[in-house]
């Protein structure tokens, strides 16, 4: 063999090396977007496959009782609905004499159920005057025993329905319906009647201010400090300044809210206008890091050309530069966004993790949102909470993924490689 | 870099009326403003930690606040308790909080890259239009869920691990938080890193494909440390996420401070502790609640240090390509 | 475009910030310890629905910033009540005092039940005090009076020779909770109490005494677990050996997969709380801030929904959500006092 030959040889089979390798970092790669979206996949099934019978309610029907001796139709809202609900299931089992029977059959119905008789009879008034048969909510217990979350087999003291009131159910006419309630409710300790909707719109306002504040404010400081400033020790300062405040526990940035939103400005407490202040502060550092780095990436040229033709630096900057950085804006304002959207503690200290019925009609209204709602039902007794926990965070999902949706739009527009 | 141009700004404007001169220097000053923003919010966190810090102080001597190896704040809650004395050391907080996040980010840097170079580099322009998006729900998971799943899922299954292999673990274990917690920070690491390689010119790629180089050397040896920097940020911006998380932490590593470097003993970090102690039940001059606001102080001003020697070193190594 | 996007985002800016004033505030603030908030919730919800009075806020904030919330002034920028798991301290009553709160209305609504519990896979334990002092405490007497040891106990059957060989795991709250304060006080001192010398020894040294009855220890057999008691049952479930200290209210609605160790021979069941036979529970209280009476409407009907026989009673629904009740005739004594604003009395 000649030498050229030995040397082809050899680099054949470094070129094989070489390639082999090639592959190698190929398959790295391919491996780790498969490990994190397993690790999605497996997450988010498992908590549709848990919030899934959130969707789905337990409604009993009864027949009541409306003659006119029940309720003075001149006066319904006068009338005891509760009393009306409770003779219509004594009627059904006359065997309930004992205090403690009576009891357990009360439980088996939502203790709304008088509310939703009275409101029913307001809305059609025709009901009136006779015997009639509604439907209503009913318990936490008995939903759950019809999802098949308590075990009839188990012997009755390990669970929390005992035979006598398994067996009423199983004598009433039970319906299991699609659960509007849970997107047009406010929250309530009563899980059959627990809903969303005030922390969904509470989550939407603070997000809306956030947004409103950290998105001009990051990206207006990250071209300053990126296309501006001198470089010098300010610029140093300001630059280990917002690296740093990334790192800051999101709790003392509630305690910040504190101190100065609340105390000094005296905006009202557990508005979703503070909270989304809070949240600003805190997406602030994410979005001034990665908006930085997007303009770093831009090629000096486009600068230098647009300064070449004549246009001032902020022209060229707002003109040329900031647009080709704009999917890098975005993606921080995707991240940061999705980190505040899903914020409880820094919420805590400005009065955001409270119970509230009533949806927020502004800005200035109390609220809470929808980690703080999660959070809260994690942390409830009833076992109905469970599956309302995880349905609460597809919801979460949901909303982040529609936010994500819009940016990801707004982003491929813009995307362009040099 | 841009700022080159400052002194080209004045001969390059005459074409320039008063009236955009205005508004240019409007702009301006609304940029300055907005960059001091950051500032004012430092001064602020200082200013809400530090009284409150001095407070704790004066019951607690610095000293052994910084020296002591031993956090256990189990003092009386109630006045007509006279109780233990509480240890305040903080040593054991920050190995916990070292340990936790070098755990996450030794999950997160590799999967995050390579994520990162993956979607970048070789995946079609379909596949990364949505896989990108569906790392970025990851971020976006709320950290109680991320806290269940690493107490109920992870953390039994590395003890049952551990245990088949004659191991000694806890049921809450920092390897179960860090672990957790580094696929919650992936997304950072990914999307940003994906940004900043995007953006290294083509140019370079062609030059470097042109000269024999395999894509994956083009990769290492071009485009990597062309994107270093923006790199780098989003390495540092991961580290803080996961240096600040609490809700892992205290579902699945628990609250007990042990000083320790082991992974599979339970450990706890200063931003758990701190929830733990401003949320809880004892009363709120008490060094116990105090602590929180001290604890919050230390941690401010040991990343600020980080942060610093990190800037330093990126700025060494950072170039600058077209 | 791009500086079309900058200028339209600062234009939403300012009209969001630009808000108006807001008028006063007539709807009940309240704030406080989270094992509170599940009883102060389901009074507000019922108080929503059947008064004309807005439904009340409720904060989950723990007791102490419930109360430093609560002593930081007057005016509609405070809370009116604020929930506490423990009774209030002199020196917050000071704080309250200096910042011109002098007239607090205490209530005290009932006890809470703590229980110890494991799943219902392994076999149910019957332990004394003394078992759970001698298991849980950092330090414990060697058997010569006078004399204490690091804790040297791994399994249960070193603590009592009755109970079975498993390693001692306890899952409980951390030293910020009123759970832990409370089981400290009534379990582990109960239990410390049982040894006659250092019984003795109380009056001798309190602060010794003290110390070594309220430490528990830091080994890793007593693992802080967190404030999240569901978690903590999830765990024992999946963890057979494992025990845990929460409250009554969940061993209640989980009782298909934990179950509750009897105390000094005392189950945790409602009754035995209510009468006082289980050793283990605590009171549970709210402060009413007396000059926001009248200031804040609804206040008075609130307490008045509070204190009914249908919320607090024997058989009232904060019963059936796993408030234990006080005897007919605390309930009496409180009601009195709650409805009639009477001062608190330290």
């Amino acid at each position: 063999m000649t030498n050229t030959e030995v040397n082809f040889l050899k680099g054949q089979k470094h070129l094989t090396r070489r390639y082999r390798a090639e592959q190698r970092f190929q398959w790295m790669g391919r491996a780790a977007i498969a490990v994190s979206l397993t690790f999605l996949v497996f997450m988010v099934s498992s908590i549709f496959w848990q919030g899934k019978g959130a969707l789905i309610t337990t409604k009993i029907a009864l027949t009541v009782d409306l003659s006119a001796e029940m309720i003075d139709p001149a006066n319904i809202k006068g009338a005891s609905f509760d009393k009306i609900i409770k003779l219509a299931l004594r009627a059904e089992f006359p065997e309930a004499t004992k205090r403690k029977q009576k009891k357990k059959l009360y439980a088996l119905v939502s203790s709304d159920a008088g509310f939703q008789l009275r409101d029913q009879i307001l809305e059609n008034p025709a009901l009136l005057g006779a015997n009639q048969t509604i439907w209503v909510s009913a318990s936490d217990d008995v939903d759950m025993l019809m999802k098949g979350h308590i075990d009839r087999d188990k012997p009755q003291s390990r669970r929390r329905l005992d035979d006598q009131q398994i067996s009423w159910i199983d004598a009433l006419s039970v319906k299991q319906v699609f659960n509007t309630g849970f997107f047009t409710n406010g929250d309530s300790r009563e899980p059959e009647l627990a809903g969303i909707l005030s922390a969904l719109v509470g989550s939407a306002l603070s997000l809306l201010i956030c947004f409103a504040l950290s998105f001009p404010i990051g990206i207006m400081s990250a071209i300053y400090l990126e296309e501006f400033a001198k470089k010098g020790r300010w610029s140093d300062l300001i630059e280990i300044n917002i690296n740093n405040l990334a790192a800051v526990p999101s709790i003392v940035f509630g305690l910040l809210g504190l101190s100065i939103f609340l105390n000094i400005f005296g905006l009202p407490r557990s508005s979703p206008l503070v909270g989304g202040m809070v949240l600003s502060l805190m997406t602030l550092p994410t979005i001034i890091i990665a908006a930085r780095a997007s303009l770093r990436a831009v090629p000096p040229s486009i600068r230098e050309a647009a300064l070449g033709m004549g246009a001032s630096p902020v022209q060229a900057t707002f003109h040329h530069v900031a647009p080709l950085a704009l999917p890098g804006f975005l993606t921080g304002t995707i991240v940061g966004m999705a980190q505040a959207l899903g914020e409880t503690a820094p919420l805590l200290m400005i009065g955001m993790v409270a119970f509230i019925v009533d949806i927020p009609g502004s800005i200035l209204e109390p609220a809470t949102a929808l980690p703080v709602q999660i959070f809260l039902w994690a942390d409830s007794p009833e076992r109905a909470f469970l599956e309302k926990t995880s349905a609460a965070i597809i919801a979460l999902l949901v909303f982040l993924v529609l936010m994500n949706i819009i940016a990801i739009i707004l982003r491929k527009k813009y995307e362009i490689r040099f | 870099m841009a700022t080159k141009s400052t002194t080209a700004q004045s001969t390059l404007n005459i074409t320039a009326g008063n009236r955009s001169k205005l508004a240019e220097t409007t702009v301006k000053f609304a940029m300055i403003l907005c960059a001091v923003v950051a500032i004012a919010v430092t001064i602020g966190i200082v200013l809400s930690l530090i009284f409150e810090a001095l407070e704790f102080f004066k019951k607690i001597p610095l000293t052994e606040f910084l020296f002591s190896i031993e956090w256990s704040p189990q003092t009386a809650i109630r006045s007509d308790q006279v109780a233990a004395e509480g240890k305040f050391g903080v040593i054991p907080l920050f190995t916990g909080t070292l340990l936790i996040s070098a755990i996450a980010m030794c999950v997160a840097t590799p999967l995050g890259l390579a994520s990162a170079v993956f979607l970048a580099e070789y995946a079609s322009k379909r596949t990364r239009d949505w896989v990108k998006p569906m790392l970025e729900i990851l971020a976006g998971i709320p950290t109680v869920v991320y806290g269940f799943f690493a107490a109920l899922t992870v953390a039994p299954f590395i003890r049952m691990t551990g245990g088949s292999m004659g191991l000694e673990v806890s049921s809450e274990s920092a390897l179960a938080a860090g672990l957790v917690m580094g696929i919650m920070i992936v997304p950072l690491i990914s999307s940003l890193s994906d940004d900043v390689i995007n953006a290294v010119p083509q140019a370079m790629r062609d030059a470097s494909l042109g000269l024999g180089a395999t894509h994956s050397e083009t990769i290492k040896q071009v485009i990597l440390p062309a994107a270093l920097p923006g790199i780098a940020g989003s390495l540092l911006l991961a580290a803080s996420r996961a240096i600040g998380e609490t809700m892992i932490v205290v579902m699945a590593a628990g609250l007990a401070a042990n000083l320790t470097a082991n992974p599979l003993e339970a450990v706890t970090t200063i931003t758990a502790q701190i929830v733990a102690l401003l949320t809880g039940d004892q009363e709120f001059d008490s060094a116990k609640t105090l602590s929180a606001f001290a604890l919050g102080l230390l941690l401010f001003i040991v990343t600020l240090a980080l942060n610093y020697i990190s800037l330093r070193i990126v700025k060494k190594y950072r170039e600058q390509y077209d | 475009m791009f500086m079309k996007t900058l200028t339209l985002t600062a234009v939403a800016l300012a009209t969001v910030t630009a808000a108006p004033a807001f008028a006063g505030r007539d709807q009940l603030k309240i704030v406080g310890s989270s094992t509170v908030f599940p009883f102060a919730t389901t009074v507000a919800e019922r108080f929503g629905k059947n008064t004309d009075f807005k439904t009340p806020v409720v904060e989950s904030t723990g007791s102490g910033g419930g109360l430093k919330l609560f002593c930081a002034g007057i005016g509609e920028a405070y809370p009116d009540i604020t929930n506490a798991s423990r009774r209030i301290k002199s020196s917050e009553v000071e704080r309250c005092a200096a910042n011109g709160i002098t007239d607090i209305v205490e209530a005290k609504i009932g006890y809470d039940g703590i229980v110890f519990a494991n799943s219902v896979a392994s076999t149910q334990f019957d332990v004394t005090l003394a078992d759970l002092f001698l298991a849980l405490a950092k330090n414990v007497p060697t058997g010569v009076d006078g004399e204490v040891q690091p804790n040297p106990y791994t399994t249960w059957d070193q603590v009592n020779a009755s109970l079975p060989a498993i390693k001692i795991e306890v899952m409980g709250p951390p030293p910020t909770s009123g759970t832990r304060d409370a089981f400290v006080e009534l379990a582990m001192e109960g239990g410390c109490k049982t040894f006659p010398w250092i019984k003795a020894f109380k009056k001798a040294d309190k602060k010794a005494y003290k110390s070594l009855c309220h430490t528990i220890r830091e080994d890793g057999a007593y693992i802080e677990a967190g404030e999240n008691d569901n978690l903590i049952v999830q765990k024992l479930a999946a963890n057979p050996n494992a025990f845990g200290i929460f409250g009554y209210s969940f061993l209640e609605q989980n009782s298909d997969t934990v179950q509750g160790s009897t105390i000094n021979g005392v189950a945790p069941e409602f009754e035995a709380i209510a009468e006082g036979d289980y050793p283990v529970s605590r009171s549970l209280y709210f402060y009413v801030k007396k000059d926001h009476v009248g200031l804040i409407p609804g206040i008075t009907e609130f307490l008045a929904e509070f204190t009914s026989e249908n919320a607090w009673g024997e058989d009232g629904y904060l019963a059936d959500k796993g408030l234990i009740p006080m005897t007919d005739a605390e309930r009496t004594e409180w009601a009195e006092k709650i409805t009639g604003l009477s001062n608190l009395a330290m």
